[in-house]
């Protein structure tokens, strides 16, 4: 009896097993299914308390550069200048906060501040007149750029303590554009840096129209070009990008990000052209997009990163002038989603300039002007596209 | 027996923990404890954005009201929809300068802009709902209007600021702000007291001068303005806008000139700098901020002199031009709310140079806490300009300046 007890219950295991194997096949099936209409990209949530509060009565400026370190601890940069005399109501003894803060400032994970520095001229080094980028190498140094006009003709390279290493190019008062100098630049957006060939592919930027390449140990310049690949011009652009008109052949500017891809492509953001272009790491151009192509005023490719996947299979793009984080499949350059709206509210954005992405594949977003912060998008893995527009992305809503 | 006593105690220890966890110190006294709710209020529709917070007010249901200065205090960048061509169809224009929320922060309805027998203001200064649910806002200007009575000028005759003006979203150019108009909950227009382009002194009785805000006793029907170019306090019928009373600091005549500039070391200027709040407590007491001068006085609803505490003595401010002008921020005591509890215990003050939420006790005038730092995450602060509480212990603040937010704060710690 017991016996024949304990085989009803084995049978009904059983039965229960194969009934939860049947319906988890079917709901991969209806998964699939859906899956086959819509595309799939990644999704994002903001984490509205990141970063923690700054210490010390500080305050961010215009915040223009953001990248992760090999241990996901996130580097900005900022305008401490771009504070004015309300915001630095403490430096100038009128109220009681805040202060101008470092401009170079890393956060751990969670949110905590670690080190800042920077700010100042050093031994062999003139700091930016007005700082522009970060970028963190492979072997973990930091470059930073600089768009202070008539002055910035430079990037700085730093050991994440601080220790100055290196400087390409001049500040000097008075500078201008010359897209064709073999030893200085004018106005740089951002760098990046191959790991592969230790090179390092300079937005150039503000002033100057190109991209250029030089050696990431010794500052040495080994060849550039201009939009279309052809020979940069400092000659102003006719009018600004209206959609449909015919394109410029050469950067309107700033060459706002010169990024590279696993594969070896670099992409260049001309902003006020609302383009992207993409070129071989010698130059030789191979494909551009518009983006919002409606978009007149600051334009709309400010910055561009890549998913963490192996083949860095989505890029995002960072829209400052329509607040959006466009989500595009890198291979076809075709937008699948977007997120992000005007505001001040979590995961609103006002003229989002800079972002990043960590090795979990977590989005850092900053934003200039009078956004002034960092912003902090969790990665929530691959999903249908059900949207086109997001709108803005929140958690699940506490209640409160 | 036993056993219950032990639940008993227990019960009691948790309830004490509970308490202490709501309870923040500071030299020895109490102060409520708030945190904010960063994801409070939903996201606007159509791609609306707030301009400068002025005007923070909850209405007898908990809903919370809201105005700010619309597009006249956007930067181009954020008004892309709004601009002659548009830069962005997507980013942004400013939203409607009245709009109301639910406690859970969804918005309910919208109205403001020029309408038929009233001028809306070149600036709203602060919003009031009062307990018959009617609107009161003020018309408080950027900048002191300058002799001649005319405000800003330059019409924005383009195609996209007519659509604009229109849409009720741009501020009219016209006589300098002057009033205080009053509205039903669905904006139809009701009063208005004072006459825009017309500041005949702080002797007036029908005029005004740059009102700051308003409070009403819906008992006395009578409504409190904050008359700050005329520095002073002036009473008028809720409901028919006739005179009733008039005073300025200490209860003692107002003039035209004011406190002057504000200097830490001197004593108390006997005249209002600048008077930017009037508040009603349940016990009957009006209480006043004096912007600039760093204090709140406290006077009978007579306007008899009470007392006064200085908060934040150091504060003084700064003036800076932006991209839409000249942006004034001085002193500590720019708004008030009282906490939820019936005593009113706490006076919660929006010290909007400093950029926190302080915390003062209401008998002593005495400091006692304070809620955020500056900052642009959620639960920091920029020009936080307006303030209001609703009836579960909630607090709301508006922020001027670039701050453009309205925040919500909740009883507690954050979980």
């Amino acid at each position: 009896m017991k016996r024949t007890r304990n085989l009803f219950v084995g049978a009904g295991f059983l039965a229960l097993l194969a009934v939860l194997g049947i319906a988890q096949t079917m709901l991969q099936r209806t998964a699939a299914v859906q899956a086959q209409g819509a595309a799939q990209a990644p999704r994002f949530e903001v984490d509205p308390m990141w970063p923690k509060p700054l210490p010390n009565g500080w305050y961010l400026g215009q915040t223009i550069g953001v990248s992760v370190d090999a241990q996901d601890h996130v580097w900005i940069i900022h305008r401490a200048a771009s504070m004015d005399a309300f915001e630095a109501a403490a430096d100038e003894g009128t109220g009681t906060c805040c202060k101008k803060t470092p401009p170079v400032l890393e956060f751990d994970q969670a949110g905590n501040l670690l080190r800042h520095w920077g700010g100042e001229d050093g031994a062999g080094y003139q700091w930016p007149a007005s700082n522009h980028g970060l970028t963190i190498d492979h072997k973990g140094n930091i470059w930073i750029g600089g768009n202070g006009a008539a002055n910035d003709g430079h990037i700085l390279k730093f050991t994440q303590d601080g220790k100055f290493l290196m400087q390409v190019g001049i500040k000097q008062a008075g500078l201008g554009p010359d897209s064709n100098s073999q030893e200085r630049f004018y106005l740089v957006a951002k760098v990046s840096v191959d790991a592969k060939t230790n090179e390092v592919y300079v937005a150039d930027g503000y002033g100057n129209k190109r991209v250029v390449v030089i050696d990431g140990d010794t500052g040495k310049f080994k060849r550039y070009w201009g939009a279309y690949g052809n020979k940069p011009s400092d000659e102003p652009a006719p009018s600004r990008y209206t959609n449909g008109s015919q394109p410029l052949q050469q950067f309107r500017g700033p060459v706002h990000c010169a990024d590279i891809s696993v594969d070896n492509l670099i992409y260049v953001c001309d902003r006020t052209s609302d383009r992207l272009q993409v070129f071989s790491r010698e130059g030789k151009f191979q494909k551009e997009i518009f983006v919002a192509p409606d978009s007149l005023g600051d334009g709309s490719t400010w910055d561009v990163a890549f998913s963490k996947d192996a083949e860095q299979k989505y890029m995002y793009i960072a829209d400052g002038r329509n607040q959006k984080l466009r989500i595009y499949d890198r291979k076809s350059l075709a937008e699948l989603t977007n997120f992000g709206e005007g505001g001040h509210y979590p995961g609103q954005f006002y003229s989002m300039h800079s972002i990043a992405v960590d090795s979990k594949g977590n989005l850092y977003t900053t934003e200039t002007y009078q956004g002034r912060r960092v912003q902090k998008f969790t990665y929530k893995g691959l999903g249908p596209v059900t949207k086109k527009e997001q709108g803005t992305v929140w958690p699940r809503r506490t209640t409160n | 027996m036993k056993r219950t006593l032990s639940m008993a105690a227990l019960v009691f220890a948790l309830l004490a923990a509970a308490g202490a966890a709501a309870i923040a110190q500071r030299g020895g006294a109490s102060a409520p404890s708030l945190s904010v709710n960063p994801l409070w209020p939903e996201p606007l529709p159509n791609h609306w954005v707030l301009g400068s917070v002025t005007g923070v007010s909850v209405d007898a249901r908990d809903h919370v009201w809201v105005t700010h200065r619309g597009a006249d205090s956007l930067e181009g960048g954020e008004k892309g929809m709004m601009l002659t061509p548009p830069t962005s169809s997507l980013c942004c224009a400013a939203a409607p300068f009245v709009l109301q929320f639910d406690a859970d922060g969804k918005l309910v309805s919208n109205f403001g802009g020029p309408g038929q027998g009233y001028q809306w203001p070149q600036s709203p200064g602060s919003l009031v709902v009062d307990a018959k649910n009617n609107v009161w806002i003020t018309a408080a200007g950027l900048e002191p209007a300058p002799a001649s009575g005319r405000g800003r000028g330059g019409v924005d005759t383009t195609a996209a600021g007519v659509a604009a003006a229109a849409r009720g979203t741009v501020a009219p150019t016209g006589p300098a702000d002057a009033h205080v108009l009053k509205f039903s909950s669905d904006g139809k227009f009701l009063l208005q007291i004072g006459t825009p382009g017309k500041m005949e002194g702080p002797d007036s009785q029908t005029t005004l001068n740059r009102p700051a805000a308003v409070a009403v006793d819906t008992g006395a029907n009578e409504v409190y303005v904050a008359d700050s170019g005329n520095h002073r306090i002036v009473v008028f019928h809720a409901e028919t806008g006739a005179y009733k009373r008039h005073w300025g600091a200490y209860g003692e005549k107002p003039t035209a000139a004011g406190g002057g500039a504000y200097d830490p070391a001197a004593p108390p200027a006997r005249q209002f700098r600048d008077v930017t709040c009037v508040e009603l407590a349940k016990d009957g007491m009006v209480y006043v901020c004096d912007r600039t001068s760093n204090r709140i006085q406290v006077f009978q609803r007579d306007g008899k002199f009470v007392k006064e505490g200085i908060i934040s003595k150091n504060t003084r401010g700064t003036t800076v031009t932006g991209q839409f002008g000249v942006l004034s921020s001085y002193g500590s005591v720019w708004d008030i709310a009282f906490s939820s509890d019936a005593a009113q215990q706490h006076i919660f003050v929006a010290d909007g140079h400093d950029k926190k939420v302080l915390i003062v006790q209401r008998d002593t005038l005495a400091e006692v806490g304070s809620l955020g730092d500056g900052g642009r995450q959620p639960g920091r602060f920029l020009a936080v300009g307006s303030i209001a509480t609703d009836s579960r212990g909630n607090l709301y603040t508006g922020e001027q300046h670039h701050g453009k937010r309205v925040q919500k704060f909740v009883p507690g710690a954050r979980r």
